[in-house]
C-alpha cells in the first residue's frame, strides 16, 4: 500500500460518517405545530417543550396543550367540541381544527408522515 | 491496396483479459446474493490489475467489454440491471482515468497503487449505479437512506479487492509496484 | 514536499468524490399547499410538481369553485338548491337550475344503488332533528309522534321526476338535503377543474374527505385515517392514480342531551340517527359515489354493509362498529396498514 493509497482510504473512511449524518434522519415524528387563524398562519410552536398555548379565534380563545411531543385542543368556545374530541396529534401531517372559532392546527416535521388525514 | 483489420497483440491481450473478467463476473453471479445490487465485484480485480500493468485505456476496454458481454451472456442486455451496471462502469472508468492521470502527473513512481484505485473504482461504481437508479427508476427521496450503507460496503469491498489485486500483482511480477 | 504532493493528489481525487456525493441529495419536492375556509369546513389543497404561477392559478380557481358551490348547494339558504327545494314543495313542473340538475340526477341514481339507504329526500326529517343550521342544536330531540308523521309521508328520491330540463316532486314532503354527498360532488368538480388547468398531481381534502390524483413525484400519496375514538391515527393507506377516500362518522355533527348522543346521519327507515356504527370509510375513484356510499354504509351497519357496498359498486370499504370491531373486505384489508391494531377485525367475503 503506497502512502497515496492510505490517504485515499482515510478520506473514504472520513466520508462515511458524513453520509450517515446527512441521509439518515427520519423526520416522521412531528417537531412543530403550525397554528392558523382564519386560514392564515398565526404561529409555529415547537413540540419539544410541554406548554399551553392560547389562540384567539373568532368566537373566543381556544387553548392548546403540548405534551410529550404531541398537541391537542383542551378548550374551545365551540358547541360541538369536535376539535377536542380529535385527541392528541403527533404524526407529521396530522391536522385538526375548531371550525366555529376558525382555528386550525397542523403538525409539521422535517418530513411529514402523511400527505393528508381522512376522518 | 488491401485493407484488412488484423488483430494485433494489444487486441489479443484485451480479449484475453476481458474473457477472464467476464468469466469471474459470471461465476460470481451464480453465487447467492444476500443484498440486492451489491456484489463482491471480483471481476474488478482484473480491471484494476490491467490498469496497473497496461494503463487506463486497456482497463477501460476490459471493463466495458465485461459489462457488455457479461450482460449478453447472462441475458440482462438492455435491461435496467444492464443500465445500472453500465452507469457504474462508466463512473468508475472515468474516475480511474482522472485518478491515474493525476497520479502519474503529480506523483510519478509513487502514486496510487492497486488498493487506492480499487477503493476509488468501487466507490465510483456504486455511486454511479445509485444515482442512475435514483434518476431513472426510483425517484424517491427515501432511496437515499440506502446510500450510506451502500457506500460503506463499497469501501470495504473496494479495499478487499484492492488487496487481492496487489497480492496477485506481486505474485505475477515481484518487481511490480506494490 | 513530495509527501505533500502525495497527499494532495489523493485528496484531490477523493475530494472531488466527496463533493459530488454530499452535494447531490434528493431532488427538492415541489409541493404547494393552501387552505381554504369553505363548504362549512377547512379545505386543504396540496399540489405537486407545478410552478408557482400555476399553483396560484389553481388555488384561485379552487377557491372560486368552492365558494360558488357552497352557496349553490346549500339546501336551506337562498341560492340554487334552496330555491329548488322551495319549488319541489309545490308539486308542479319547473325549469331546473343547470348547476342543480346534475346533482339531483346523481342523487336519484345513488338512491337506487344504495337500496334507499342513501336518501337525500328526507330533508324535512333532518330539519326536525335540528341539523339544518350551521350551529349545532342543543336538544331536546324531536318527539316520536313528529318523526312518525314525517316518516308516514315517505319522501324518496323516486318522487322527484325529471323530464329534459324540467323537474317536479310528486310528493310535497320531498326536501333534498345534499349533506350526504355535496362534499364529494364539489371535490369532483374542483379536481376536474384542476385537471383542465394542467394540474395532474394533487390532493383536494375537504375537511378530511379527499380525492387524490397522480402521485407525489412517483411515490404514492400517504393518507392517514383518524381513529374515531380520538387516539391519533388508526391506519394509513397509500393512494396513487385517482382515488377518493371518504369517511362518514357519527362524531362529525352531533349533540348530547341528557347523556344521550344524537348525530346527523338519519336512517330513512327509522327516522332516528343510525345506530350500531361509529364510522364508515370508502375508497373509490369518484368522490360523489364515495361520499354517498360512506353515508349509506354507516346506516347499513355491520349486518348489511357488505350487501350495500356490492350494489353500489364499492371496491374498498371499512366499517368501525360501535363496539370497536372493524369490518372490511379483503381488498381493503390488503391496502390498509393499522397503526393501532384494533381489538377485533372481521374480514368479509370479497366485494
Amino acid at each position: 500500500m503506497t502512502r497515496a493509497d492510505v490517504v485515499v482510504l482515510v478520506l473514504a473512511l472520513a466520508l462515511l460518517p458524513l453520509l450517515y449524518v446527512k441521509f439518515w434522519h427520519h423526520g416522521a415524528a412531528g417537531e412543530q405545530v403550525r397554528i392558523r387563524v382564519d386560514g392564515k398562519p398565526w404561529k409555529v410552536v415547537s413540540l419539544a417543550h410541554d406548554r399551553r398555548v392560547t389562540v384567539p379565534g373568532a368566537l373566543g380563545d381556544s387553548v392548546l396543550e403540548i405534551k410529550d411531543g404531541a398537541v391537542r385542543f383542551i378548550a374551545s368556545p365551540c358547541a360541538s367540541k369536535f376539535c377536542i374530541h380529535s385527541g392528541w396529534l403527533h404524526d407529521g401531517g396530522a391536522f385538526t381544527a375548531c371550525l366555529p372559532n376558525r382555528v386550525s392546527i397542523e403538525v409539521i416535521g422535517a418530513r411529514a408522515r402523511y400527505d393528508a388525514i381522512n376522518f | 491496396m488491401e485493407l484488412s483489420v488484423q488483430p494485433d497483440r494489444t487486441d489479443h491481450r484485451i480479449a484475453w483479459l476481458a474473457a477472464l473478467a467476464i468469466t469471474i463476473h459470471i461465476a460470481e453471479s451464480a453465487l447467492p446474493n444476500p443484498l440486492p445490487g451489491v456484489k463482491p465485484g471480483l471481476a474488478n480485480v482484473v480491471t484494476i490489475a490491467v490498469l496497473c500493468l497496461y494503463g487506463w485505456r486497456m482497463a477501460a476496454w476490459v471493463s466495458l467489454l465485461r459489462v457488455l458481454v457479461g450482460s449478453l451472456l447472462l441475458g440482462t442486455f438492455l435491461s435496467p440491471t444492464f443500465v445500472l451496471s453500465l452507469a457504474g462502469a462508466l463512473a468508475s472508468i472515468t474516475t480511474l482515468g482522472a485518478a491515474s492521470a493525476l497520479s502519474a502527473h503529480l506523483l510519478p513512481g509513487r502514486g496510487l497503487g492497486p488498493a487506492g484505485y480499487s477503493l476509488l473504482a468501487a466507490m465510483a461504481h456504486i455511486a454511479g449505479q445509485f444515482y442512475s437508479a435514483y434518476w431513472l427508476f426510483i425517484p424517491h427521496a427515501a432511496l437515499f437512506t440506502l446510500l450510506p450503507v451502500l457506500m460503506t460496503l463499497a469501501v470495504i469491498l473496494g479495499l478487499i479487492n484492492g488487496i487481492i489485486t496487489r497480492t496477485m500483482l506481486q505474485r505475477l511480477s515481484p518487481s511490480s509496484p506494490s | 514536499m513530495t509527501s505533500v504532493r502525495r497527499i494532495a493528489t489523493a485528496a484531490l481525487v477523493t475530494g472531488a468524490f466527496v463533493l459530488t456525493l454530499t452535494a447531490c441529495g434528493p431532488k427538492p419536492d415541489p409541493v404547494h399547499k393552501e387552505q381554504i375556509l369553505s363548504m362549512g369546513t377547512l379545505v386543504n389543497i396540496t399540489l405537486w410538481g407545478v410552478n408557482d404561477k400555476l399553483a396560484q392559478k389553481a388555488f384561485s380557481a379552487a377557491n372560486e369553485d368552492f365558494n360558488y358551490m357552497q352557496t349553490a348547494y346549500n339546501p336551506w339558504k337562498p341560492g340554487p338548491m334552496g330555491r329548488t327545494n322551495q319549488l319541489l314543495a309545490l308539486d308542479a313542473w319547473f325549469s331546473a337550475n343547470p348547476s342543480i340538475l346534475p346533482l339531483i340526477k346523481r342523487a336519484k341514481t345513488l338512491y337506487h344503488s344504495s337500496d334507499g339507504l342513501f336518501d337525500p329526500a328526507i330533508g324535512r326529517l333532518i330539519g326536525l332533528w335540528g341539523f339544518h343550521s350551521d350551529t349545532l342544536p342543543k336538544g331536546p330531540p324531536p318527539k316520536q309522534a313528529a318523526i312518525e308523521r314525517l316518516l308516514a309521508e315517505h319522501p324518496t328520491m323516486d318522487d322527484v321526476e325529471i323530464k329534459g330540463i324540467r323537474m317536479r316532486a310528486t310528493n310535497a314532503a320531498v326536501q333534498v338535503d345534499t349533506g350526504g354527498f355535496a362534499k364529494g360532488y364539489a371535490v369532483d368538480r374542483v379536481v376536474d377543474h384542476l385537471r383542465r388547468l394542467g394540474v395532474h398531481n394533487a390532493i383536494v381534502d375537504a375537511g378530511g374527505d379527499l380525492r387524490a390524483i397522480g402521485s407525489r413525484g412517483g411515490a404514492p400519496w400517504r393518507i392517514g385515517i383518524r381513529d374515531p375514538g380520538g387516539k391519533g391515527i388508526l391506519a394509513e393507506v397509500d393512494v396513487k392514480g385517482d382515488q377518493s377516500v371518504f369517511t362518514s362518522g357519527v362524531y362529525e355533527r352531533f349533540y348530547t342531551y341528557h347523556g344521550k348522543r344524537y348525530h346527523h346521519i338519519i336512517d330513512p327507515r327509522t327516522g332516528y340517527p343510525a345506530r350500531g356504527t361509529t364510522s364508515a370509510t370508502v375508497i373509490g375513484t369518484d368522490g360523489t359515489v364515495a361520499d354517498a356510499a360512506a353515508t349509506a354504509l354507516l346506516i347499513a351497519g355491520p349486518s348489511q354493509w357488505h350487501h350495500i357496498a356490492e350494489s353500489m359498486g364499492v371496491k374498498y370499504a371499512m366499517l368501525v362498529a360501535s363496539d370497536g370491531t372493524v369490518y372490511m373486505n379483503p381488498a381493503m384489508a390488503k391496502r390498509i396498514h393499522f397503526q393501532h391494531k384494533p381489538a377485533k377485525v372481521v374480514v368479509s367475503k370479497p366485494l
